[in-house]
């Protein structure tokens, strides 16, 4: 705003201002990049499965590493920062459903997609399976839908999800069975047991 | 009472991991997901899960980190200075409210002048401005004619 009557100075002054910002990041361009090459599909396939839309994810995934660039704090570990980024992809994601995009969507893959490079039977069973948890996963709360992908897709330790999602460890253990329980349940039909044995 | 955990759980989720479920599982660990509710349980969600994590995996189609970086990196910048311009703003607003103060009260102040002035040089429109109406029209129309071009600046350079 009102760059047509700023002096040369004003200009320069501004341009330094614009330079601390990014020094302000938690990590230089280096540093970013490798991280998030070993996050980024982990954080999308995460905020893809809460959310169940994909362009939702998309634009949560680049607010979310914002704000981590942006966190002005130190992190003792990779752990750590994961955990962090997690943390801020959750709330982005409450954050919008309570601003009422909260539908579950069931993100099924197109036929031309990498997920679908399979046979027809194949794709056919994987596409109804993928269906029926995004059913059964839109029957429950937001906080369960979480707990049960970094526990189970993703293969986080209670610490890393009382960590990622802001809530006590003690919790963790008693808040995973029910959930997992509402799941299984809503899974309903033939167990996955039943289902692998056959 | 209901247990909530089983001792068997990470073997389960380790053979699940390591694909040797169900096939290269040994039958002790069969047998015991078919009798533990709590393990049937894991299994079925872990199972599920896991599969459902590696196909939305595959489909993700995440930008470039070059990309993420080059945006944060400009969103930054920008952020910067708007919040560094913000007291130019605030500068630009007071200037043109205590420019309007000051014409208002001069206006006011010569009114009567004005006023004698007018009617001696025109004295069939007089009546006109003899009227109670004709001084907050004139103070109005001479903050319109302050403040539009002020705002007509605000709102465009925003662009």
């Amino acid at each position: 705003m009102f760059t047509r009557d700023m002096t040369f100075t004003d200009v320069e002054r501004l341009d330094r201002i614009a330079a601390r910002a990014v020094e302000t990041f938690v990590m230089d361009e280096d540093a970013f990049r490798a991280f998030y090459d070993r996050t980024a599909r982990s954080v999308w396939s995460y905020l893809a499965r809460i959310t169940g839309d994909r362009s939702l994810a998309d634009d949560l995934l680049q607010e979310s590493y914002y704000r981590f660039l942006r966190a002005e704090r130190a992190f003792d570990s990779e752990s750590h920062r994961r955990n962090y980024l997690f943390r801020i992809a959750t709330n982005l994601a409450h954050d919008r459903h309570r601003r009422g995009r909260h539908s579950i969507s069931v993100p099924v893959p197109a036929e031309n997609e990498p997920g679908a490079l399979m046979d027809g039977s194949d794709l056919a069973g994987d596409t109804e399976r993928r269906a029926d948890l995004a059913r059964a996963m839109a029957t429950l709360k937001p906080r369960e839908r979480e707990m049960l992908w970094l526990a189970y897709a993703q293969g986080s330790s209670h610490e890393e999800i009382a960590e990622s999602l802001g809530v006590r460890k003690a919790s963790i253990k008693i808040l995973l069975f029910r959930a997992r329980r509402r799941l299984a349940a809503a899974l309903g039909g033939p167990s996955a047991f039943t289902r692998s044995r056959a | 009472m209901t247990l909530i955990e089983c001792p068997r759980e990470s073997d389960v989720l380790d053979a699940l991991a390591s694909q040797r479920w169900p096939h290269r599982t040994n039958q002790e660990l069969v047998d015991h997901v078919a009798s533990c509710d709590v393990c049937r349980d894991v299994l079925a969600v872990a199972e599920a899960m896991r599969e459902d994590h590696d196909a939305t995996w595959r489909e993700a189609s995440v930008p470039s980190s070059g990309q993420v970086w080059w945006r944060a990196e400009m969103r930054a910048r920008h952020e910067a200075i708007r919040a560094a311009s913000r007291p130019i703003t605030v500068a630009y607003v007071a200037s043109a409210l205590a420019a309007f103060v000051l014409i208002a009260a001069a206006v006011w102040l010569a009114w009567p002048a004005i006023h004698e002035y007018v009617s001696a040089m025109a004295p069939l429109q007089a009546p006109a401005l003899t009227s109670p109406l004709t001084l907050p029209l004139l103070v109005a129309l001479g903050a319109f004619l302050i403040v539009a071009p002020v705002a007509l600046y605000l709102v465009l350079s925003d662009e």
